[in-house]
């Protein structure tokens, strides 16, 4: 048996020689036989005759060998495919409307796995991505993860014996002033062997040597993008000067095109090494940078972390008051770094899709039996003209085969759309890593074939289930009757699944609109309308700090004077950015010195209050004289007071910040001079955190983000300050242009996206289900409608009828929702971990699901109900 | 049932070939035809094209194998030949054949004593 098919399976490949060697043998063996009759005396022509008669039909002969030979089933595929598209060109209505459903669920389960493969799945493009590790400090106050400053990466660096290369990385910006207009780019301050690290060889000249780690030296490499849009792809721009920050900078290389690092980060235009950084350097308190590093072959991240954590106990005595609360560390993969917070809802949203796509399979199903429900009479007949039951179903497979593949064409075109006009909706600046790389390669075709191949198996499976447990004699008997009962039960069941997993999807839409509505609805404690801002570029080696200063005052007093503007004010971080700076302070009547509290901290100009629309609830303002010579001060939030002053008046208390030892100030006592509403910092915590504002005059770090108030819309302002910003310094560029609406509804931008996402899966899930529902209770009328009739005749009213109806679509309904109940609450319950503002557990999204689904059911099943209702009984017993 | 019988027809088909085969050494189609031929003393007429069904079914199961040569008139023609799974696929046949049909045999001189 398996000889003969492996035979036949050779021969299909060599079926052309082996007709014509066929041919040839039979020719041979009819002219032998016709010379045999010659040679007892027959004319030749007569015995070629009856050489042919002694043989038999020679064509048919042929054609029973070649049959024989080769595997039949191949012509028969090809005979089925034939049929297949026959048959659904004839059904153009049922082609389309299958085709487009199921389009519909593979697309948008492409479009999904296609953003799930890029940022969580897709290893890192750098040499073997398994061995990178994500290098942190744990603050134990937190305990969160925090940065290290260079001393401490310097130690861990020499003493660990477990990273092939440990590296680290900082975010910065520079700006690039050898040609006008300056621009300002976002770059990273590393250690000198990133490039080693991640094996990634420059398209141009070198990486960094270990030596241009020291300060003085400032050599950059640039970024394939940089070097063609500002250096025109030169390729003799590598040992060229560049002046960066007011420095000139030797250029040492160029990345290849398409390289990023860290993946994490807006796209990286410039690489320099840490001399950039100068005394910042030295100090073990400023924590600064992250680190990456390539394990050893056959080291364990756990015996990596075991290492670095003695590391980290032995930097305690090195220097306690800095070291002494991130003696341990974390040792993490840094591809699951990168996913992180991404990884879970990203899931959750394949989850989702795959639901909509099941009842897409259901409604696919529900027509195939529809049509094959039609078809009975013709099935019956060719079954009864000697087509083998296995013949039907292989024709409904390859119906369905067919459908399969014009779904998944369908479903990769609505994908590609999908990605390209969805995916921007999200918002330019999605604080979800590499998703700008999202694209339709191999691995996502794959999938998509996958999902196509496994969808068509479910959808064609109910009806081949059908044809092989028909009664042929039956369905000859009597058109519909006894198949349709059974047939009849299978489509309820489908729609009844179809409920059921379409209130799963309602719950979890409604779900994340609720916690959406909750993060635009609750109040950042700032105003966002009516407000501009912008960062600016200011060269550190023409400013010092005076200078710089100098700048802001004339900056934000001629920005003030431009008409619209009400308030000009400056600092950084501004609400909304996250915690940036975590920054120990003591209090001056409670010191203790083994636990200091933490706190976030800001430095701002005066009004900046006033300007951001943060309410100033007791005391006062910063003004222009907070300066240097004058009382050191600080204002508080809120939360700040009732945290560390609980039940007293804040105001007048005095505290030391831990900030003052870095640079050139020494730390002093603050006293508190006024106390402001909670701003939130980070924009999905559940409430504000404690932060204090330091005067910029008192701490001029940097000149940080200017914020304007406007009386006019905030945009038609940016020209006249852009022409004001030139005027004082035309090597300064303006960056990061947002409004506070901009930047209000960026911070919640990945919330966003999964609600869009979500609520457009169960926008689908429930149009297909009230398709779906419609379309079985439409048959039933239709099925049904003898009976209607008879009833009708024996005195039934509109009522009644109409009752039958949405009688049974309330049964299907009902069924639906308590087996979908179970599964609803679990959505919510795994939900409820990426959702704000939830009270867990809460009942009133279940039962608001349930509503709608029965609302939208009661409209689906009223149109075939009023058809049932204005049946008439004449028409129906003259068809009799 | 006309499918039953030619399926006889077939089984006793191969075994004649295969036992041709055994007896005579390589042979063309056209031989195996005559030898069947000369065998049944033409009590068994058959269209010889059918020979040639029976030398695909055998050499799918592996029985036979064929190659390409010159007959005695020097033409082109295509030699079958038994292979060793053959043999013993013949000796089988030949004793479950020779068992059947004396079964046969004693059954229908059972039947006309009566």
């Amino acid at each position: 048996m398996l000889r003969t098919l492996i035979s036949r399976l050779m021969n299909t490949f060599r079926r052309q020689r082996l007709d014509e060697e066929c041919d040839e043998e039979l020719r041979g063996h009819l002219e032998m036989l016709a010379e045999r009759f010659v040679a007892r005396g027959m004319d030749p022509v007569e015995a070629r005759y009856a050489a042919r008669r002694q043989f038999g039909g020679v064509t048919q002969m042929k054609e029973a060998l070649r049959d024989r030979r080769a595997l039949p089933p191949l012509d028969v595929l090809g005979q089925d495919a034939r049929h297949a598209i026959r048959g659904l060109w004839h059904a153009q209505g049922f082609t389309a409307a299958a085709a487009v459903t199921l389009a519909l669920g593979i697309g948008a389960s492409t479009a999904v796995f296609a953003v799930l493969d890029t940022v969580v799945l897709r290893p890192l493009p750098f040499a073997e991505p398994d061995r990178l590790m994500s290098f942190r400090n744990i603050d134990r106050r937190g305990p969160h993860l925090t940065n290290i400053s260079y001393p401490n990466f310097f130690d861990y660096r020499a003493q660990n014996r477990v990273f092939e290369r440990l590296v680290c990385y900082r975010d910065a910006h520079f700006t690039l002033t050898d040609s006008l207009p300056a621009v300002r780019v976002p770059g990273e301050i590393v250690s000198w062997d990133l490039f080693s690290l991640l094996g990634v060889q420059p398209e141009l000249g070198r990486s960094f040597l270990p030596e241009e780690e020291k300060a003085g030296t400032h050599v950059v490499v640039l970024s394939y993008g940089l070097w063609q849009s500002r250096f025109g792809g030169d390729r003799g721009i590598v040992g060229r000067q560049v002046h960066i920050n007011g420095n000139s900078s030797t250029v040492v290389g160029v990345a290849p095109r398409g390289f990023q690092f860290p993946e994490d980060a807006p796209p990286m235009q410039l690489w320099t090494t840490i001399a950039e950084d100068g005394s910042m350097a030295e100090q073990r308190g400023a924590r600064v940078t992250e680190a990456i590093g390539r394990l050893r072959r056959g080291v364990t991240p756990e015996r990596a972390q075991a290492q670095m954590d003695q590391i980290g106990l032995a930097l305690v005595a090195v220097d306690p008051d800095s070291n002494r609360n991130i003696a341990k560390t974390l040792v993490m993969s840094e591809q699951e770094r990168l996913a992180g917070k991404t990884r879970r809802p990203l899931w959750i949203m394949l989850g989702a899709v795959m639901l909509v796509l099941l009842i897409a399979c259901a409604n696919v199903a529900n027509l195939l039996l529809v049509r094959s429900t039609g078809r009975a009479r013709e099935f019956s007949v060719r079954s009864a003209l000697g087509a083998s039951r296995w013949a039907l179903v292989r024709q409904l497979l390859a119906e369905s085969l067919m459908l399969g593949l014009l779904a998944s064409a369908g479903g990769v075109l609505f994908s590609a759309l999908s990605l390209k006009r969805v995916l921007p909706l999200a918002g330019e600046d999605i604080p979800i890593p590499r998703i700008a790389g999202v694209s339709l390669d191999l691995r996502v075709l794959a999938f998509c074939m996958a999902v196509a191949v496994v969808t068509v198996v479910l959808f064609s499976l109910a009806p081949a289930v059908q044809v092989m447990f028909t009664d042929v004699a039956d369905a000859l008997k009597d058109g519909a009757g006894t198949i349709a009962r059974g047939r009849h039960r299978l489509r309820s069941s489908l729609v009844v699944g179809q409920i059921a997993l379409g209130l799963v999807l309602l719950v979890g839409a409604e779900l994340l609109i609720t916690s959406l509505l909750y993060l635009v609805r609750r109040d950042p404690g700032f105003r966002p309308d009516h407000l501009l801002t912008f960062g600016i570029g200011l060269s550190d080696a023409r400013y010092n700090t005076a200078g710089q200063i100098a700048f802001s005052d004339r900056l934000r007093e001629r920005l003030r004077a431009i008409p619209g503007v009400k308030i000009a004010a400056a600092g950084f971080p501004l609400p909304l950015e996250g915690f940036q700076m975590g920054i120990g302070f003591d209090i001056e009547e409670r010191p203790e010195p083994s636990g200091r509290p933490v706190s976030n901290m800001a430095i701002v100009t005066p009004g900046f209050f006033s300007a951001m629309g943060i309410p100033i609830l007791k005391g006062r303002d910063f003004t222009e004289r907070d300066d240097t010579g004058a009382t050191r001060v600080l204002v508080v939030n809120e939360a700040f007071a009732s945290r560390f002053f609980p039940g007293e008046n804040a105001i007048g208390k005095r505290i030391e910040p831990g900030a003052m030892n870095i640079g050139e100030a020494k730390t002093m006592m603050h006293e508190i001079v006024g106390i402001v509403g909670n701003a939130k910092q980070e924009p999905l915590a559940a409430k504000a955190d404690p932060i204090y504002y330091l005067p910029y005059k008192q701490l001029s770090w940097d000149i940080g983000t200017i914020e304007l108030r406007t009386a006019v819309p905030p945009q038609e302002i940016v020209p006249a300050a852009r022409a004001v910003l030139t005027g004082l310094d035309k090597e300064a560029p303006m960056f990061q242009v947002r409004t506070g609406e901009e930047r209000a509804a960026e911070a919640i931008a990945v919330p966003r996206f999964l609600t869009i996402l979500m609520s457009g899966f169960a926008g689908i899930a429930l149009v297909l289900t009230v398709v779906g529902l419609y379309g079985v209770l439409s048959y039933t009328v239709a099925r049904r409608q003898r009976e209607i009739g008879v009833r009708i005749a024996l005195g039934a009213g509109r009522g009644t009828v109409l009752g039958l109806v949405m009688k049974d679509a309330m049964r299907m309904v009902v069924v639906g929702l308590v087996l979908g109940v179970a599964g609803a609450v679990g959505v919510q319950r795994l939900l409820e971990s990426i959702s704000f503002g939830i009270r867990p557990g809460d009942p009133i999204f279940v039962i608001i699901a349930c509503c709608l689904m029965v609302a939208a059911s009661l409209a689906a099943a009223y149109i075939p109900a009023l058809r049932a209702a204005s049946v008439d009984p004449m028409q129906t017993l003259r068809n009799e | 049932m006309p499918k039953d019988h030619s399926e006889v027809l077939q089984g006793t088909l191969d075994l004649m070939v295969l036992k041709t085969l055994d007896a005579l050494g390589p042979l063309h189609g056209y031989g195996i035809a005559r030898r069947i031929e000369q065998v049944s003393d033409d009590m068994l007429r058959l269209n010889e094209g059918t020979v040639y069904a029976a030398l695909l079914r055998l050499a799918q199961k592996g029985w036979i194998r064929s190659e390409w040569g010159a007959s005695e008139n020097k033409r082109k023609a295509r030699f079958y030949s038994i292979t060793r799974a053959g043999h013993k696929q013949l000796a089988h046949e030949a004793e479950s054949w020779e068992r059947i049909s004396s079964v046969i045999g004693r059954l229908l001189r059972l039947e006309s004593q009566h």
